[in-house]
């Protein structure tokens, strides 16, 4: 970005630099300012950045050799006094994103040693970040593979795989995210991609236990979520107890079902569920944990083509089937097809989602050649409310058709 | 034979749970069968096995910035008090763990001393999630994790005790690559460039054809032309020369030209912020869904940002003295309807005013029922 019109001079700039920089250090919340100050990040070119109320950084090009994503290197515009550097490392975050202390402290060493001792402790990705200095940069990759991670996820690959904690630490996950996780990072074809960027966008694969989707995979381009098939279980004898030293209210149990699938019989003391009318919102077995549990049968549902960028905006996923628990090979495989005819055909800067919306659902299923067990027979929802469209012929004949077949009938 | 540094090319993956997971969490994985709640922030785990793990959830400073120095202190009250492990979560929290409640309440009480709050569980909030903005970003246009700073002091409150109605998180988000998580959440604050951007001529060479080429190549065939969602981007031709202009009537601000090509700059005056509501991810309640957008913008003044805050304080306060208990922001507007909902924030006019501008209408027609025509996982579970 060029310079901000009326740019004081280059020591009133950074004198109120430093007085904003101070004044985010105010207040009751964790200040960033206080972190970075302790650090050798160019604190400076920050406040300039918010004195000018443009971002400071341009696009420079650190290359670390053999890694060809999650190297992300900036300079300061030539408007920011002083000028100065920034690099960064996307570095995969361990599974569940637990942190044993002796790790941390590797890392923390790595980071002061070789970095500038600034960790961003989760990205949005779910990637750990690492400013470093391009002179360490070759230094940096071989400390952390040493230490059992690497650098990598960004550009147009795929990017790091984000899991909830799953049944490392939650009793409501329906399939071990975490072995999902690392079966998919173990896969050869996974690694070439994650390695060298050669799609048209982006492409994000997230796993959540449950369909509270703390993964936040309805948001991915291809998300797993744990579900279950019909009503929850429900153990009527656990629950009476429950009932009867008051840590649940059936009847305000069934009120809250949003999907008005619960109900109480009083007299027997027992609560119903309809497993037809159930919408998996999780409401009654959050609330009476493990009177009431998920279904026996469980499920994963598959996602595909959500994302917050892209050609048609941001998107939440559509569902294109299920998979299950121990069908971690296919839903490898499953990547890869639904990568298929979106690396050939997209555009670029279309995310898959666009892709989809581009070509249709239902053709993309077809060309991806994806076959999966509860897939809906027709995927659109809404009919079209714009009266105009290409059809083609045989389209056209079968509307003719079904008007020729009323007609003498009416 | 190749460099030795060719091994890269095969990443190390964390993947093994044998290392990387503690012991405790190891010994009891998958057999978790209840957890309790010990006042905001602390949570107990307990296992089938009899063992429990206590959780403490500690905010962290805007865009999960720490310096070593705090880490490694952060890591000393886990080796003191705690069973040695930390666990990260995606809102940007550090979570603590221990083996008992009493050690739980001392590892408060150290990380309160340290400067950091605790609690975001339950009906609080749960965090804000900010993107990297002018800390390392080339393309925001607003600065996120002072804005978070700015609406975290004001909202501590709401992230030490349950005083809200139900769950509440917030992403603020730079620009509208929307880099901190969407706007699948109950307030999203994303930054708006306010008007069309403006081409730098001097650099905007970089990111096309060398001239002769671009008098000859196709229009659809350059790459910032596909980019462009609205076809904003053309070339056009004056005499023998050809450029790439930008038609403002056209331009929708989506900032994908911005995304791909450094050569396009704005006017800070014109930037500012939108604030969007009612979105969330998880299938509790009604289901996942986008937030709508309540105020499409706003000045981002920093270092205070004092009418980002005003506006989400006010959206916070219709929100706790109007819901149910137990509804999020999502589900309270879907009881009360949108409508309704304006007319408590005191929106009601100006939508409609604003949603007869020609602006807006461009922004909808260009994505009408982008996500609609198909089945989500809600509609078919």
């Amino acid at each position: 970005m060029s310079a901000p019109r009326d740019l004081p001079p280059a020591d009133v700039l950074l004198k109120r630099a430093e007085e904003m920089l101070s004044e985010l250090e105010k207040g009751p919340w964790p200040s960033h300012v206080t972190e970075l100050r302790k650090t050798r990040y160019p604190l400076y070119v920050y406040g300039v950045g918010l004195v000018a109320r443009k971002s400071p950084w341009g696009p420079a090009a650190v290359k670390v050799e053999y890694l060809n994503t999650g190297v992300l290197s900036r300079w300061a515009r030539d408007w920011v006094p002083g000028g100065g550097g920034e690099v960064h490392f996307r570095v995969f975050h361990t599974p569940g994103k637990f942190l044993k202390t002796d790790f941390v402290r590797k890392i923390t060493k790595i980071s002061r040693e070789l970095g500038v001792g600034l960790i961003e402790l989760v990205g949005q990705t779910g990637a750990l970040v690492l400013n470093l200095t391009p002179e360490t940069a070759e230094q940096m990759v071989d400390a952390l593979r040493e230490i059992g991670t690497d650098v990598g996820g960004s550009g147009d690959a795929i990017r790091a795989l984000n899991a909830c904690v799953g049944p490392a630490l939650c009793e409501f996950a329906l399939y071990d995210t975490l072995r999902w996780y690392a079966e998919f990072y173990k896969d050869k074809r996974v690694n070439d991609n994650i390695v060298t960027p050669s799609y048209p966008y982006k492409f994000k694969i997230k796993f959540s236990g449950c369909p509270m989707d703390c993964g936040r995979a309805n948001r991915a381009d291809l998300g797993f979520i744990g579900v279950w098939e019909g009503a929850p279980e429900v153990d009527q004898e656990l629950l009476r107890k429950k009932v009867e030293v008051g840590e649940v209210d059936p009847e305000k149990l069934a009120a809250d079902c949003p999907s008005g699938a619960i109900t109480w019989d009083k007299e027997k003391k027992e609560l119903k569920i309809d497993g037809t009318r159930c919408r998996k919102s999780m409401h009654c077995i959050r609330t009476a944990f493990p009177a009431v549990k998920p279904g026996k049968n469980k499920k994963i549902a598959v996602v595909v083509g959500g994302g917050s960028k892209g050609r048609f905006g941001p998107k939440l996923g559509w569902l294109i089937g299920y998979l299950s628990p121990d069908q971690v090979k296919d839903a490898i495989d499953l990547v890869f097809k639904v990568i298929g005819p979106w690396e050939n055909e997209a555009q670029p800067k279309y995310r898959l989602g666009d892709y989809i919306l581009h070509v249709g659902l239902d053709k993309f299923i077809e060309k991806a050649g994806i076959k999966l067990e509860g897939m809906p027979t027709s995927t659109a929802k809404n009919p079209d409310e714009v009266p105009y469209a290409v059809l083609p012929k045989e389209v056209r004949e079968r509307f003719l058709q079904f008007a020729e077949q009323l007609k003498g009938r009416v | 034979m190749s460099s030795p540094k060719a091994a890269r090319l095969q990443k190390v993956f964390p993947v093994d749970l044998e290392k990387f997971l503690p012991e405790r969490v190891l010994k009891n994985y998958g057999k978790w069968v209840e957890r309790r709640f010990h006042g905001s922030g602390i949570i107990e785990h307990i296992s089938e096995t009899g063992d429990r793990i206590f959780t403490v959830k500690v905010g962290m400073p805007p865009n999960a910035r720490v310096s070593a120095d705090t880490l490694d202190r952060l890591a000393d009250v886990a080796d003191e008090l705690g069973i040695g492990a930390m666990r990260v979560t995606m809102a940007g929290n550090l979570e603590i763990l221990t083996d008992s409640l009493d050690k739980a309440f001392k590892i408060k009480e150290a990380v309160e001393k340290m400067g950091f709050p605790v609690g975001g569980w339950g009906g609080s909030l749960w965090g804000i999630n900010s993107c990297t903005a002018f800390l390392t970003c080339t393309t925001a246009v607003v600065d996120s994790p002072s804005i978070t700073k700015a609406l975290g002091d004001a909202l501590a409150p709401y992230f030490k005790e349950q005083s809200l109605p139900a769950k509440l998180r917030i992403f603020v988000s730079g620009c509208p690559a929307m880099c901190a998580g969407g706007t699948a959440i109950d307030i999203a604050i994303v930054g708006q460039w306010g008007a069309p951007p403006r081409i730098r001529e001097d650099v905007i060479g970089m990111c096309l054809p060398p001239p002769r080429a671009l008098a000859k190549v196709q229009e659809g065939q350059i790459f910032l032309v596909q980019v462009c969602p609205t076809g904003a981007l053309t070339l056009r031709r004056e005499g023998d020369k050809v450029r790439l202009v930008l038609v403002g009537e056209k331009c929708i601000n989506c900032a994908r030209c911005k995304e791909n090509c450094d050569a396009f700059d704005y006017e800070p005056e014109n930037v500012g912020v939108a604030i969007l509501v009612g979105g969330k991810m998880s299938n509790t309640g009604g289901g996942a869904r986008l937030a709508r957008v309540l105020v499409p913008w706003l000045p981002a003044t920093p270092p205070r940002y004092e009418e980002v805050v005003a506006v989400v304080k006010h959206i916070i306060e219709v929100w706790r003295q109007h819901a149910n208990p137990g509804e999020r922001m999502a589900d309270f507007i879907d009881r009360i309807g949108w409508t309704k909902f304006l007319e408590l924030v005191g929106l009601k006019e100006m939508h409609e005013y604003y949603q007869k501008t020609p602006e807006f209408a461009r922004t909808f027609l260009t994505f009408r029922g982008r996500g609609e025509i198909y089945r989500r996982l809600r509609d078919v579970l």
